[in-house]
């Protein structure tokens, strides 16, 4: 049987920084078939389907649709050869409907010169109708969930006809339910003969869809089996090579002087019903590390930002050693000793065109005056040598950090949020895109931290790294707390029962659960989905 | 703009490549208007140079420029636009003429250091306006700084034609101030004044006020990464204000600097151009303090080249204004450094 | 201009006045929904008119200065916007150099051309045609809107039905619109974010080009840097009209208005003619920064 697609010996390499992106590459995939390509983060997966989207050019290789030899130098290429990609980020108007972003770039005509919405809208309706969406063509994205905002994409290019669907990461912004309604949408759509490539590095989910799996592994193909024949520890070995497995001493110390405490705090947005945060109390003690966690959307970044001063607050009161900080700007707060590792390393956490030397010193730069008023030049260049040395940074203080790799930039935020810390830091998705030794790294740091007596609070929705590493976890839920325990009560604390709390099946503090979720249980069971499990 | 070690040859070569289109332009006009090419070439290109009087001239026409140029440097660096240079500098010149003339018999050691503050407050005060209407309600400055510009150099025109007006004289200026502010020429018979010695002080003390100081290190932070700073801790809000201020002083300053030497009387328009070019000057120099010296210095040498073309042979101006149009087409056209980046990287790899 | 024995010259000198700001802001309009903030212009304008009377004196036709100049005029745009595009520089800059090439290039192709860098009288040149419906002049106020302009004017009125059925009724206008919004979903579509750029840049060179027409042949005459400020008026324009056609239908009004009002105080009131001059940009930048206090308080601010 000849597969529907066929690329062959595809080779990508980055110029810029010399990377081997993809290395002869082969993927072959079967019409009608769910096809996983899944690996860590930078193994080229993405690669690969941006050059089979058009997006990029491979350096060498080849590209076999139906058996024959197709170059594809664009998207508008791929989408004449039936080819859609769903990307991670979505590419849509926010203030144009459903219908207008379905159509955009192949709109119905009337009179061969005006843009025919009512045409568009009914076209479009019916695309949603045969494939089983839960949109209104007339409804404004700006007004859309982020499932639905999916859901538009996969409409779009079923409107263009495609055959093959790339899908990049599609469940890393779903919820529970949404990744459910997606899965079926995308069996539905198998079985209409289309042709799927998922593209992946959550096992849980490719068990439960796939048919088959390609695994890739610093940008070659480690293995391509069928997914009735693997478990997901073989994958997780294929995927990574060895498994480092996370075990660290949680060694708490005889210290718990409450730091930072929140008390009832709300935050919402003007014109906005629900509050991005909503009733927040908790406290984070000396020598503890409070993991919060939860499903991306549901308040993570929100409380990132009130805690870090960079957002206001509605109501309540957070105290800080008995002071108030509730209205006290970013500025104010580092005043205070605050220390801060962000989310958003690359915009907020450094100045990707300033020297290590620059980025080091935003925090501290007036401790390093000298009489006459001038920044002490010496006393900084020993100051960062001693850090970089510290941290085992990969560069000089003189160059740009953004010539660094991912593991570095963060290094050097570490370094010197760690230098001085008093008795709190905030870590925000401190390991995110790091490679296994990088995030061990981190963790080290974090318990060191903890050791030096201060509170910690991480922030992340990585429940492998809660667990690790935290005292407490509370789950943030639409905003609310449902959760706080302590996470040694390892009864209680499967990663599968803090799933339930993080997808709004559990909540500690609210007798009502929340209206159609036991339903979504009883389908999720008759459909056999694992569910979030591992 | 990011200087990273490997583009650094880029970018000095594509700013090669700039000047090197700026100039070929201008040869062609030359070739296609002028009647006497040949001689229009020459005037323009040796003419600067020919004695000590067109010398010091460019050299004296560059003063203002290394200003401005300056001053633009200050906002560009932390990412704020002003686009007023041209009201600035007017409003400069006429606080510190305004001054001298209503003082006539201070002593020059404290009249001319109250006559320059006068003009660099006058600036500061019409520029940090957009940067305080920036700073409360985040009015976008780029068109406020232009707009008040504007409106202020009709109402400068009418206080130069008006009020100041010299009766005796059926030009359009001023009297002319009282000798003891005039500053000390160095290069007789030009025009040239030892301001050039401060201005050039003055742009060491700016390239050490950003590069050595903290409030300079939180001005370009500001400007790299407004959000890094914020989060870092900086009274972002401040750098809305403190740039304007500094940058309107600075082209005050060239309002007064330019005919205290020179003229020592203000005419109709005096500032034509000056707040335009100190934008090129600045681009030219990449924002950096230092840099602005050469900058100002190619930028007086193109001026005086068309002016002695100008008087020489048959050509007008204007075709400096071409020559710096062109400029700033290309100056940061990024297809043109990632270009030579890449022929550069093939090269060497 | 003779605007009828029982007109109203306030309001007939309003719609004069407010045409070049009309049709600069509806050309503007086009790139600023493409997402770029095109301060060219000012610029734009002065090459057409400048063009547009000299290709009218050459011709002796008006029909043809006025085609040349407007060609002439996206001719300079497509420069513009091809430096801005294709070599990637940064569109505020090149838009300063626009500006300055056109004051430059019409003051050196004035000097080459006619021996002089003051203002080109061009005697024996037709005057444009007026639209004149006498029995209907009468009607106060709307006859004077109306009627009795020349015919550049209607054009203006033409251009703001004509750009609203291209925003909103065509693919032309929806990708447009789609390309300011966000360029990602444009390129993910198979489409090129950087022809619709072009399109609106070349717009606004073709409607920046009558603008200029509209001054100089309104004159016969060619008057250096007859632009003043007209380009920059037209992009507050914009941003007050809330970027739709009518909205900058209605602003330009506005414009014209306190223009032409601060015009007739002249006549009555003793202010020096600089002051007058003064005036659009003091409205101007007051009518900013009052429509950014209403901003900032009804949006708020994070701390």
């Amino acid at each position: 049987m000849t597969p529907y697609l066929k690329m062959q010996n595809i080779t990508k390499v980055y110029p810029a920084n010399n990377l081997k992106a993809n290395d002869t590459v082969n993927l072959e995939v079967f019409k009608g078939e769910i096809h996983a390509l899944v690996g860590e983060n930078g193994a080229g997966k993405t690669t690969l389907m941006n050059i089979l989207y058009g997006l990029e050019q491979p350096d060498s290789g080849a590209i076999y649709l139906n058996g024959t030899e197709v170059r594809i130098g664009s998207p508008m290429v791929a989408h004449q050869h039936g080819i859609g990609m769903v990307h991670q980020h979505f590419k849509l108007i926010q203030e144009f409907t459903v219908a207008e972003n379905v159509v955009l770039g192949m709109e119905p005509l009337r009179g061969k010169l005006f843009f025919d919405r009512r045409q568009a809208e009914q076209t479009v309706a019916e695309v949603i109708e045969e494939n089983n969406f839960h949109l209104s063509p007339a409804a404004r994205i700006s007004e859309l969930s982020v499932g639905q905002m999916q859901q538009v994409e996969i409409v779009k290019m079923l409107y263009r006809r495609a055959d093959l669907l790339i899908l990049d990461e599609p469940t890393s912004v779903l919820t529970e339910q949404e990744i459910q309604r997606l899965f079926k949408t995308l069996r539905y759509l198998a079985g209409q003969g289309k042709t799927i490539i998922l593209i992946t590095h959550k096992l849980g989910e490719v068990k439960s869809i796939s048919d088959r799996i390609t695994v890739m592994r610093k940008g070659e193909v480690a293995a391509v089996r069928e997914t009735a024949e693997v478990d997901e520890y073989e994958l997780s070995r294929l995927m990574v090579g060895k498994r480092i497995m996370l075990d660290f001493d949680k060694e708490v110390g005889f210290c718990s002087e409450p730091i930072l405490s929140l008390q009832q705090v709300t935050a919402a947005r003007k014109h906005q019903d629900r509050p991005l945060l909503d009733n927040i109390s908790f406290s984070a003690s000396t020598c503890e590390i409070v993991g919060i966690t939860g499903v991306a959307g549901n308040g993570l970044s929100e409380l990132e930002d009130v805690i870090s001063g960079l957002m206001p607050v509605s109501s309540g009161t957070i105290l800080y050693n008995d002071i108030d900080v509730t209205h006290m700007s970013a500025m104010e707060l580092r005043k205070t000793g605050f220390s801060y590792v962000p989310t958003d390393r690359l915009k907020r956490g450094s100045s990707l065109a300033s020297s290590i030397r620059e980025n080091m010193i935003i925090t501290n730069h007036h401790d390093y005056l000298t009489r006459g008023g001038l920044l002490d030049g010496k006393r900084i260049e020993s100051h960062v040598e001693e850090l970089i040395a510290g941290y085992q940074i990969d560069g000089r203080a003189g160059m740009p950090i953004g010539t660094l790799s991912g593991g570095n930039i963060q290094k050097v935020i570490l370094a010197r949020e760690l230098e001085k810390v008093r008795d709190l830091v905030l870590f925000a998705e401190p390991t995110w895109g790091l490679d296994v030794a990088g995030s061990e790294f981190i963790y080290q740091k974090i318990l060191d931290v903890r050791k030096r007596g201060a509170a910690v609070i991480l922030i992340s929705s990585n429940l492998d790294e809660i667990l690790a590493i935290a005292d407490t976890v509370i789950v943030l839920y639409r905003g609310r707390i449902v959760m706080k325990r302590p996470v040694r009560d390892d009864a209680v604390l499967s990663r599968e029962r803090i799933g339930e709390y993080m997808l709004g099946l559990k909540d500690d503090f609210s007798a009502a659960i929340p209206a159609g979720a036991g339903g979504f249980l009883e389908r999720a069971a008759e459909e056999g989905g694992e569910g979030y499990s591992r | 703009m990011r200087d990273t070690s490997s583009s650094k040859f880029a970018a000095a070569a594509g700013l090669g490549i700039t000047l090197g289109a700026a100039f070929l332009i201008m040869l062609l006009m030359i070739l296609i208007m002028s009647e006497t090419p040949g001689k229009t070439i020459y005037f323009f290109f040796a003419g600067p140079w020919a004695n000590t009087y067109y010398l010091g001239n460019m050299l004296n026409a560059a003063v203002p420029l290394m200003l401005t140029g300056l001053g633009i440097s200050f906002a560009f660096r932390a990412s704020m636009f002003n686009l007023g240079g041209e009201g600035q500098v007017y409003i400069g010149g006429l606080a510190a003429a305004s001054l001298a003339l209503a003082l006539p018999g201070l002593p020059g050691i404290l009249g001319i250091p109250l006559a320059l503050a006068a003009a660099v407050g006058a600036g500061a005060v019409i520029a940090g306006l957009s940067g305080l209407f920036k700073y409360k309600w985040r009015t976008d400055e780029l068109i406020s700084t232009f707009l008040i510009s504007n409106a202020l150099i009709y109402i400068v025109d009418n206080i130069i034609t008006g009020v100041l007006q010299d009766p005796e004289s059926n030009l359009l200026v001023t009297r002319k101030i009282a000798v003891q502010y005039w500053f000390t020429r160095i290069m007789r018979p030009s025009n040239l004044d030892i301001s050039i010695f401060f201005v050039i002080l003055l742009a060491v003390i700016a390239y050490f006020y950003l590069y050595k100081t903290h409030q300079g290190y939180e001005m370009r932070m500001c400007g790299l990464d407004p959000e890094f700073a914020r989060y870092g801790g900086v009274n972002v809000r401040t750098y809305f204000l403190l740039p304007l201020l500094i940058s309107g002083g600075l082209h005050g300053l060239a309002g007064a600097v330019s005919f205290m030497g020179t003229q020592h009387m203000l005419f109709k328009g005096f500032s034509g151009g000056m707040g335009w070019n100190g934008i090129a000057v600045a681009l030219i120099a990449r924002n950096n303090p230092l840099a602005v010296i050469p900058a100002a210095l190619f930028f007086a040498y193109i001026e005086a080249g068309a002016k002695s073309a100008m008087i020489n042979a048959d050509v007008t101006i204007e075709i400096a204004a071409v020559v710096q149009a062109v400029v700033f087409y290309l100056i940061t056209a990024q297809a043109l450094y990632s270009w030579i980046d890449r022929k550069h990287r093939r090269r060497s790899a | 201009m003779n605007s009828g024995e029982f007109s109203i010259p306030i309001i007939h000198n309003t719609v004069s006045i407010m045409t070049p700001f009309l049709l600069a802001g509806i050309g503007g309009l086009m790139t600023e929904l493409a997402g770029m903030l095109n301060i060219a212009l000012e610029g734009l304008i002065l090459i057409g008119a400048f063009f547009s009377v000299v290709f009218a004196a050459y011709t002796g036709s008006l029909m043809l200065g006025i085609l040349l100049g407007i060609l002439t005029t996206m001719l300079f745009a497509y420069i513009f916007g091809a430096v801005t595009l294709y070599l990637k520089a940064n569109v505020f800059i090149t838009g300063l150099a626009a500006n300055l090439l056109a004051g430059g290039l019409t003051t050196v192709l004035s000097f080459y051309l006619f021996g002089t860098k003051g203002v080109l009288r061009f005697e024996g040149l037709p005057s444009l045609p007026v639209l004149r419906i006498p029995a209907l002049h009468g009607i106060p106020v709307i006859g004077d809107l109306l009627f009795g302009h020349n015919i550049l004017v209607y054009f203006g009125w033409a251009s703001v039905l004509l750009a609203w059925i291209l925003i909103y009724k065509t693919p032309f206008g929806f990708r447009l619109r789609g390309t300011g919004s966000n360029p990602e979903a444009i390129e993910a579509a198979g489409l090129k974010p950087g022809n619709y750029q072009m399109a609106g840049i070349l717009i606004s060179g073709l409607t920046c080009g009558l603008a200029g027409a509209i001054l100089t042949l309104n004159l016969g005459a060619y008057v250096p840097n007859i632009s003043s400020g007209r380009g920059w008026i037209a992009l507050v324009v914009i941003y007050l009209g809330g970027r739709t056609p009518f909205g900058i239908l209605g602003a330009s009004f506005v414009f014209g208005l306190a223009e032409s009002l601060s015009n007739y105080a002249q006549g009555y009131l003793d202010i020096p003619a600089d002051f007058i001059l003064a005036f659009p940009y003091i409205i101007t930048v007051t009518a900013m920064v009052i429509v950014s206090i209403i901003k900032y308080k009804t949006q708020g601010d994070s701390k």
